[in-house]
C-alpha cells in the first residue's frame, strides 16, 4: 500500500522535471555540438534524439520507457543513464549513510540530554548549537573544514573518494568502506574513511541541527507525560526513563521527520559532493545540468525521488515496529 | 503516635516556585498511617491532597520545594538520597494515579511494565518469576493473566486502572497511595475499582492512603480521615466520629453538600465562595471567607491545631 502511494509522488516529480527542463532555455544538441554547428546536423541530431516531436509526445514516450526501467541514453556520453546512475549511486549512498549516522548520533544524544537537563547549561548549549549550525550554508561549512583540516593542518584529504590506486581490488557494492572490509584491504579502508570524514561530517553536522531541536522538543513532551512519572514511581532509574520511555516514545514522530529531512539531506549531498568533488549522483547531476543532458538530469532526479520514497517506506515500517498502535 | 505506624508525616510544607510567584500548596500537614490502616485524604480540587500523595514518593516536579518530614521505617524520605528513594518506589510504597489512560507506557506490553518494576528492584529476576508475580497481582485486581501480552491501547480505562493497581500491589508494598483512582472513570467502573480496593483492604496487609473527593468512598473504606483545605489539614479524626460529629465548619459543610436521597430535600447544598489564592494567602484562617461562624479573630490570626478528644481540628471554635 505504502509502496503504491509513492508511485504518484515519483510521477509528479518526473513530470515537473520533464517540463521544466524543456521550458528552460538551453538545448542539449547545441550544448553538445557548440554554437557553430551547421543547422542540418542540428536537425538530424534532434531527430535522432526525438526532440523534434511535440513535447507531449516526448513526455509519453519517456514515461513508457521509465515504466519498464529504461532511463534513456545520455546525450553527453551516449551511455545508458541507468548504468551511469548505478555506478555513481554507491558514492552518494556512502556519503549520505555516514552523514545520517553522524546527524542521528548528535541529534539523539544532544537532543535527549538537552531535554533531560531542561533549562540547564547543556540545554542552552544544544539550543545555541542547533541555531548556529542551522545557519551554516553547507558549502561554506565544507570549505571551512577543508581550509582548517586539509590546507592548514594537513590532516585529511579535501576531495574525492580515494587516493590514487587506493580503490578496492574487487568492487562488490561500490561502497568503498564495505568493499575494503570484504577484500580485507585495511589500507584502502583507512584511506576511504579519511576521505569520508570531512564531507560526511559537513553534511551530518548541518543536518543534525534540525534533529537536535526535534529530538529535544519531542523528548521534552514525553518526559512531562504521566507514564514517565508512573515509571519513576515503579523505581525505574532516570537514565532508563530517558531512553526506554521518553526517547522510545518520541521515536515515531522523530523518525517521520527524519524521513522527510532525507530529501533535504540529498539536497545537501549535491552541494557537499560538489564542494568535495565527490563522484556521486549529486556531482553527476550538476555536471549534466551544464550539458543540458535531459535523460541524465531526469534520471538522477527520479533516482533521488525513488531514494526518498524508499526511506519513507522504511520509516513507516520501523514506526510500526516501535509503536504497536500503528498498523498499515 | 505508636510504633505501628507505617508512615508518618510531620509538618510537611510544599511550595511550587512559578514565574508568577510561589504557590503555597501544603502547609504544616501532619498525620500518620498505621499498619493495615486506610487513611482517607479528602478536600476539594487544588487543596493539596495530590501534592501530599506525590510527596510521599518524592514524585513532585522539579519546581517543588519541600520541608518537614515524611518518615518511613524511621527515615525521612524527603532527605533520602535519590538512589535510596528509588528502591522504595514500587516496592515499599507504590502509587496508583488518577488518569489510567496516560499512566501506562503506550508502546510497552503489560508484561513489560511488570518486568520493569521487578528489574528495577531485582536486576537479575527471572522472567518466569515476573510472570508468576504479575499473574497473581493481575488476578487480585480483576484482570485475566491472559492479557499480559496486550498493549495498553487494547484495554479500557477501567481495565487500565486495574493494571495500574496490579502494578501497585505486585511487590507487596507496605503502603499504597491511591491518588483519586476513580476520578477519571465513569460511575459503573468507579464502583468496580472501589470493589478492587475493598478486596485489597480485606485480603492484603498494607496501608492505603486514599486520596479522593468522594466522601462516600471515604466513609466506606477509610479508618481515619484527613480533611484538607487550601493546603492545610483542617480536621484529622477517625472516620466514625468525623461523619457522626464533624467539628470543623468546613467538614460540616462538606458533609452537608452530599445529596441524601432519604431526606426529601431537592436542593443541592454547596459551599459558597472559592479557595483562596495559594500565591497570596490571607493572614488569618484560610477558610475565613466561606465560614459561617467566622469571627474577628479568624480574620487576623491563623488557627493552630487544637486537640479535641484524640481528634485534631484547626479552628478557633475549639480554643
Amino acid at each position: 500500500m505504502r509502496i503504491l502511494l509513492s508511485i504518484p509522488m515519483i510521477l509528479i516529480i518526473l513530470t515537473i522535471v520533464f517540463f521544466v527542463l524543456r521550458v528552460l532555455p538551453g538545448n542539449p544538441v547545441l550544448a553538445m555540438l557548440g554554437p557553430k554547428a551547421p543547422p542540418e546536423i542540428i536537425h538530424a541530431m534532434e531527430h535522432q534524439m526525438g526532440l523534434d516531436k511535440p513535447i507531449i509526445v516526448q513526455y509519453f514516450i519517456y514515461l513508457s520507457h521509465i515504466a519498464v526501467g529504461n532511463f534513456g541514453t545520455s546525450s553527453y556520453t551516449s551511455l545508458p543513464v541507468l548504468q551511469e546512475l548505478l555506478q555513481k549511486f554507491p558514492a552518494t549512498f556512502e556519503l549520505t549513510f555516514y552523514s545520517m549516522i553522524i546527524a542521528v548520533f548528535i541529534g539523539i544524544f544532544l537532543g535527549s540530554y538537552a531535554a533531560y537537563n531542561f533549562g540547564k547549561p547543556m540545554d542552552i548549549f544544544a539550543r545555541v548549537y542547533s541555531i548556529f549550525v542551522y545557519s551554516f550554508p553547507v558549502f561554506w561549512f565544507g570549505i571551512m573544514l577543508q581550509l582548517i583540516f586539509g590546507v592548514w593542518l594537513h590532516w585529511l584529504p579535501v576531495s574525492g573518494r580515494s587516493a590514487p590506486f587506493m580503490i578496492p581490488n574487487h568492487i562488490y557494492t561500490g561502497v568503498y568502506t564495505l568493499d575494503a572490509i570484504l577484500n580485507g584491504q585495511w589500507d584502502v579502508l583507512t584511506d576511504a574513511i579519511k576521505h569520508l570524514v570531512l564531507p560526511s561530517f559537513t553534511l551530518g553536522v548541518v543536518i543534525s541541527s534540525i534533529f537536535v531541536r526535534m529530538v529535544r522538543s519531542n523528548v521534552l513532551l514525553s518526559l512531562s507525560s504521566q507514564y514517565v512519572t508512573a515509571a519513576r514511581a515503579r523505581g525505574e532509574s532516570e537514565k532508563k526513563i530517558l531512553f526506554k520511555h521518553a526517547l522510545k516514545n518520541s521515536m515515531p514522530p522523530i523518525l517521520t521527520i527524519m524521513g522527510l529531512q532525507f530529501a533535504l539531506l540529498l539536497a545537501g549531498a549535491i552541494l557537499t559532493e560538489t564542494t568535495f568533488s565527490w563522484p556521486g549522483i549529486g556531482n553527476y547531476l550538476i555536471t549534466r545540468i551544464s550539458y543540458r543532458d535531459f535523460p541524465a538530469i531526469q534520471g538522477a532526479i527520479v533516482f533521488f525521488a525513488f531514494f526518498v520514497a524508499v526511506i519513507s517506506i522504511l520509516v513507516d515500517i520501523v514506526n510500526a515496529w516501535i509503536d504497536p498502535r500503528i498498523r498499515y | 503516635m505508636s510504633q505501628e505506624n507505617s508512615l508518618e508525616i510531620k509538618n510537611l510544607n510544599i511550595e511550587y516556585l512559578t514565574r508568577s510567584g510561589t504557590v503555597h500548596a501544603v502547609k504544616d500537614a501532619s498525620f500518620s498511617v498505621a499498619k493495615k490502616e486506610t487513611l482517607g485524604i479528602v478536600g476539594e480540587s487544588g487543596c493539596g491532597k495530590s501534592t501530599t500523595g506525590h510527596a510521599i514518593l518524592k514524585l513532585l516536579p522539579s519546581n517543588a520545594r519541600t520541608k518537614g518530614e515524611i518518615v518511613y521505617k524511621g527515615r525521612n524520605v524527603l532527605t533520602m538520597p535519590e538512589k535510596e528513594v528509588r528502591h522504595l518506589r514500587g516496592k515499599d510504597i507504590s502509587i496508583v494515579f488518577q488518569d489510567p489512560m496516560t499512566s501506562l507506557d503506550p508502546i510497552m506490553r503489560v508484561k513489560d511494565h511488570f518486568l520493569e518494576l521487578m528489574r528495577a528492584h531485582k536486576p537479575n529476576v527471572k522472567e518466569e518469576e515476573v510472570i508468576q508475580t504479575a499473574s497473581e497481582a493481575l488476578e487480585a485486581a480483576g484482570v485475566s493473566k491472559k492479557r499480559l501480552d496486550n498493549y495498553p491501547f487494547e484495554f479500557s480505562g477501567g481495565m487500565r486502572q486495574r493494571v495500574m493497581i496490579a502494578l501497585g500491589i505486585a511487590l507487596k508494598p507496605n503502603v499504597i497511595v491511591a491518588d483519586e483512582p476513580t476520578t477519571s472513570l465513569d460511575v459503573v467502573v468507579q464502583e468496580q475499582i472501589m470493589e478492587v480496593f475493598r478486596h485489597l483492604k480485606k485480603t492484603k496487609d498494607m496501608s492505603i492512603v486514599l486520596i479522593t473527593h468522594d466522601l462516600g468512598i471515604v466513609a466506606e473504606l477509610a479508618d481515619k480521615v484527613v480533611v484538607m483545605y487550601a493546603g492545610e489539614v483542617m480536621e484529622y479524626a477517625d472516620v466514625y466520629n468525623l461523619y457522626k460529629n464533624p467539628l470543623h465548619p468546613y467538614t460540616q459543610l462538606l458533609l452537608k453538600s452530599v445529596p441524601n436521597i432519604k431526606i426529601d430535600d431537592m436542593e443541592l447544598h454547596h459551599i459558597p465562595g472559592s479557595l483562596p489564592d495559594l500565591k497570596n494567602l490571607p493572614q488569618g484562617c484560610r477558610f475565613y471567607d466561606r465560614c459561617p461562624f467566622a469571627k474577628e479573630k479568624c480574620k487576623k490570626e491563623e488557627p493552630p491545631i487544637f486537640k479535641v478528644d484524640k481528634r485534631e481540628v484547626r479552628c478557633w471554635l475549639y480554643e
